[in-house]
C-alpha cells in the first residue's frame, strides 16, 4: 500500500495532460508491467496491459479503463515576453490566479498564472473572476528568451505538489482522473494472488478531457467482453451536498443509467453486497461524462459499466480524495473479476434485472 | 491555381450534395490517380503510389462539401423558408444570394423588424426567386441551394464563398500533381458532408484504414480590427495545427510537420483554434485511433459568403503537404 501511495504522488506530480500523456504512461508501464503478461501503447498512446486469465481459449474478457490525461493549460500567443493560454480539458479560471505551473518548452521552465490590477483591467473584466483570455502566464524571463524557449501550443501543467491531508485523503492535481489508475493497479495487485477464469485488460486510456479519444479506439483493438470505465465523481463539500453529490470516503460508487449495462451493474451490486463492501449508488441519466460513454458505441457495441470514485473539488489543483475509497474500488473491481464465470455472458437476459429502487 | 480555386468555388455542392463538384475534382485527378473510387458516403478517393520500406499508408482529406441552405415551406405567394446545413450564422444571410443545383436563383429577405439593429432569425429569413405563386416557384421542399457570390481575385489575396474547404481540394489536387516519389501509399480524400459532422472521413478512414491521417482545411485568423485573439494572420504560411475544438493534434506529427517546414524553408505558423473541427479528428478515432494532424490554410470571415484567403498560403501549404509525404515521415 505505501508503494501504491507513492506510485499515486508520482503521477500526480507529473504532467501528461490530454493528447500529450507519455510522462504518465512510462510510470504507469513500471507499475503495471509486473503484474501482467504482456504491455503495449496504441497508436494514439492508450496503454494496453494484459493479464491472462485461467479459462479455455477463446477466453472472454474485461476492459478496466481510466483515463491517465490531466487538464492543464495550453499557450496561444506570447505578447511582449508574456504569454496567453486556453484550456487543456475543463478548467475554471477562477482558480488560476497566483497558479503555479510549469511550462513545458523547448524545456520546462516554472511560471505563475496572473491577472492585472483590478483598476487597470477592462471594464467588462472589473470586480469579479477575470475571464482566461485576460490572464497571461509569466515565465520572470526577458522577452527574447520567452520567444527562444516558448512557441504557440507548448503546454502548462500545474505544478501543485501532492499534500497528505488527516483522514487518510491526498490532495493535488491530476487526481482526476490517476486516483482509478492506482485502484486499477490495487485490482492487479489482488489478483496477483486470485485466480480468474478472464483475461483482464487494464487500460490507461488518452485524451479523455477533451475528445474521449481513448476509449473510442481502445476496444476497438482490444475487443472486450465487457468494457468498464473508472472514474471520479463528485463529492460533497462545502456548498455542493445536494443529491447530484456522493460522500468522500463512504466508498466507490456503482452508476446506473444508459451508460452502463443493467446485468453489469448487477454483477457488481451482488459482489458489494456480498462482500460487504461500503459503496454508493449513483444515478447518472445521461453523458456519464467517462469513458464509457464512448466505449459503449464502439464497433458493434460493448456491454459497460462505470465506477466512480468520490473526489472533492475536481478539475483544480487541489483535488481531493478519500485512499479508502480507491482501495475499495480496487477491491471492487478483483473480486468481481474472480466472480465471472466463463459463461457469465450466456447468463445474461433483460427481464430478470430490476433497479432496486 | 487561381483558376482551379474559381472553378471550385463556383460550383455548388451543399452537405450531402457532392456530386457537382465531385465530377468537377474528379476531372481535375483521373490522370494523376493509380486508382479512383467513390464509396457509399459520397467521398471521392484517389489512391497513389505503394507502400515501401520505410514507408507509411497516408491518408490526406479535404472536404468538397460547403454550407448551405434548405427549402422548408414555399407559400402561397412563392416565398420559400428554408433551414440551414452546416453552421450558416444569421447575420450572413440578410440581402444573400444563394444558388439551387439547377442553378435558380434566389434572394434572401427577412420579415419586418421590430428594431431595426436586431438580426434576423433564420425563421424570420426565406428565401425569393422571384416567384409570384406556389405554383409559378421552381423550388420544392427539400431543395438545397449554396451561397452565391463570385470569385475575386485581389491580388495575393482571394475572396468566395466555399473557399471553406475548396482551397484545400485546390491544395490537394496540386500536391497529387507534384509527388513524383514517395515511400508511402497515398489516399487522396476529397471528403463529404464535412459540414455536418466530418461524416465522410468517418467511413473513408475506416474503410481505407491508415497509419496517418492528415487534414487539409481553413481555420479562422486574429488579424483582423478588433477580432478574435488568435495568432494566425493571413500570408504568412500554412497553419500546423496544434489543438482545436475538437481534437488535440498528434503531438509527434506537429513535430514531423514542423521539422519538414524547416528543413524546405516553408514559412508556417502554429495554430490553436478554439472552436470549429475538422476532418483529423474523425481520422484520429477511427478503428483503434491513429496519428493525425491538420495543415490549414488561414481564412478571413468562415462561414460567410465572402471568406479571404492568401495566395501565398495555399502555395505554401502545397509545398509544405508536397515536401511532407514525399519523404520517409519520422513520428518520434
Amino acid at each position: 500500500m505505501t508503494e501504491l501511495k507513492d506510485t499515486l504522488k508520482k503521477l500526480i506530480s507529473l504532467s501528461g495532460l490530454s493528447g500529450n500523456e507519455a510522462p504518465a504512461r512510462e510510470v504507469i508501464r513500471a507499475a503495471w508491467e509486473p503484474l501482467v503478461d504482456e504491455i503495449s501503447v496504441s497508436p494514439i498512446g492508450s496503454l494496453h496491459a494484459l493479464r491472462r486469465g485461467t479459462g479455455p481459449e477463446p477466453r472472454p474478457s474485461i476492459l478496466l479503463a481510466a483515463h491517465m490525461d490531466a487538464i492543464g493549460l495550453m499557450i496561444t500567443g506570447i505578447q511582449d515576453g508574456l504569454l496567453r493560454f486556453t484550456e487543456v480539458g475543463g478548467v475554471d479560471p477562477r482558480i488560476l490566479p497566483g497558479l503555479r505551473v510549469t511550462i513545458h518548452g523547448r524545456k520546462d521552465l516554472p511560471a505563475i498564472v496572473v491577472q492585472p490590477p483590478d483598476y487597470l483591467l477592462d471594464p467588462t473584466q472589473r470586480g469579479k473572476s477575470v475571464a482566461m483570455d485576460h490572464l497571461f502566464i509569466d515565465t520572470g524571463l526577458e522577452e527574447q528568451d520567452v520567444n527562444d524557449l516558448v512557441r504557440i501550443g507548448d503546454l502548462a501543467s500545474f505544478a501543485q505538489e501532492p499534500l497528505e491531508l488527516s483522514g487518510k485523503t491526498i490532495v493535488g492535481h491530476s487526481l482526476d482522473n490517476r486516483i482509478s489508475v492506482a485502484a486499477i493497479t490495487y485490482c492487479l495487485q489482488e489478483l496477483q494472488h486470485m485466480v480468474h477464469t478472464w483475461d483482464v485488460w487494464a487500460v490507461a486510456t488518452v485524451q479523455e478531457e477533451e475528445t474521449l479519444g481513448g476509449g473510442f479506439t481502445s476496444p476497438f483493438e482490444i475487443n472486450p467482453t465487457v468494457a468498464v470505465a473508472i472514474d471520479v465523481t463528485f463529492a460533497k463539500g462545502p456548498g455542493a451536498n445536494d443529491w447530484r453529490t456522493v460522500g468522500l470516503s463512504k466508498g466507490p460508487t456503482l452508476a446506473w443509467g444508459p451508460n452502463t449495462h443493467p446485468y453489469i451493474h448487477k454483477k457488481f451490486l451482488d459482489v458489494v453486497e456480498q462482500l460487504e463492501i461500503p459503496y454508493q449508488k449513483e444515478y447518472i441519466p445521461r453523458h456519464s461524462g467517462t469513458d464509457a460513454y464512448a466505449m459503449q458505441v464502439v464497433a458493434g457495441g460493448f456491454p459497460t459499466m462505470v465506477i466512480g470514485i468520490p473526489l472533492r473539488y475536481m478539475h483544480t489543483p487541489v483535488e481531493m480524495i478519500a485512499l479508502k475509497d480507491m482501495e475499495r474500488a480496487g477491491r471492487l473491481l478483483a473480486e468481481t473479476i474472480v466472480r465471472l464465470e466463463v459463461d457469465f455472458m450466456e447468463k445474461i437476459t433483460w427481464d430478470e434485472v430490476k433497479d432496486e429502487e | 491555381m487561381k483558376s482551379l480555386i474559381k472553378k471550385l468555388v463556383e460550383t455548388v455542392g451543399p452537405s450531402g450534395y457532392e456530386s457537382k463538384i465531385r465530377e468537377v475534382v474528379r476531372a481535375e485527378v483521373e490522370k494523376y490517380a493509380d486508382e479512383i473510387s467513390v464509396d457509399a458516403m459520397g467521398n471521392l478517393i484517389v489512391k497513389k503510389g505503394e507502400k515501401k520500406e520505410g514507408g507509411l499508408k497516408v491518408m490526406l482529406s479535404a472536404h468538397i462539401d460547403e454550407i448551405g441552405v434548405m427549402v422548408t415551406h414555399v407559400d402561397k405567394n412563392g416565398f420559400a423558408r428554408f433551414t440551414t446545413i452546416g453552421g450558416v450564422r444569421p447575420h450572413t444571410c440578410y440581402g444573400s444570394r444563394v444558388r439551387f443545383l439547377d442553378g435558380t436563383i434566389g434572394v434572401i429577405g427577412g420579415e419586418r423588424l421590430e428594431n431595426a439593429n436586431h438580426v434576423h432569425a433564420i425563421e424570420a429569413m426565406y428565401i425569393d426567386v422571384g416567384a409570384a405563386s406556389f405554383e409559378d416557384c421552381p423550388v420544392k421542399i427539400g431543395d438545397v441551394a449554396s451561397f452565391d457570390r463570385p470569385f475575386e481575385d485581389l491580388g495575393n489575396r482571394l475572396v468566395s464563398k466555399a473557399m471553406d474547404d475548396r482551397v484545400c481540394a485546390a491544395v490537394l489536387i496540386e500536391t497529387l500533381k507534384l509527388v513524383k516519389i514517395s515511400p508511402h501509399e497515398l489516399y487522396f480524400v476529397f471528403s463529404t458532408q464535412e459540414e455536418v459532422g466530418l461524416r465522410g472521413a468517418t467511413t473513408a478512414a475506416y474503410s481505407i484504414d491508415p497509419d496517418l491521417g492528415i487534414a487539409a482545411d481553413v481555420t479562422m485568423t486574429g488579424d483582423t480590427p478588433r477580432g478574435i485573439k488568435m495568432d494566425v494572420a493571413l500570408g504568412k504560411g500554412p497553419a500546423i495545427k496544434v489543438k482545436d475544438g475538437g481534437m488535440l493534434a498528434d503531438p509527434k506529427v506537429v513535430d514531423a510537420m514542423v521539422r519538414c517546414a524547416q528543413k524546405h524553408e516553408i514559412p508556417y505558423q502554429l495554430e490553436v483554434l478554439l472552436g470549429g473541427t475538422t476532418d483529423a479528428k474523425a481520422m484520429q478515432i477511427s478503428r483503434a485511433g491513429m496519428p493525425a494532424g491538420c495543415v490549414s490554410v488561414p481564412t478571413r470571415y468562415v462561414h460567410t459568403p465572402s471568406e479571404m484567403v492568401d495566395i501565398n498560403d495555399l502555395n505554401n501549404a502545397v509545398k509544405l503537404l508536397t515536401a511532407f509525404i514525399s519523404e520517409p515521415i519520422k513520428l518520434a
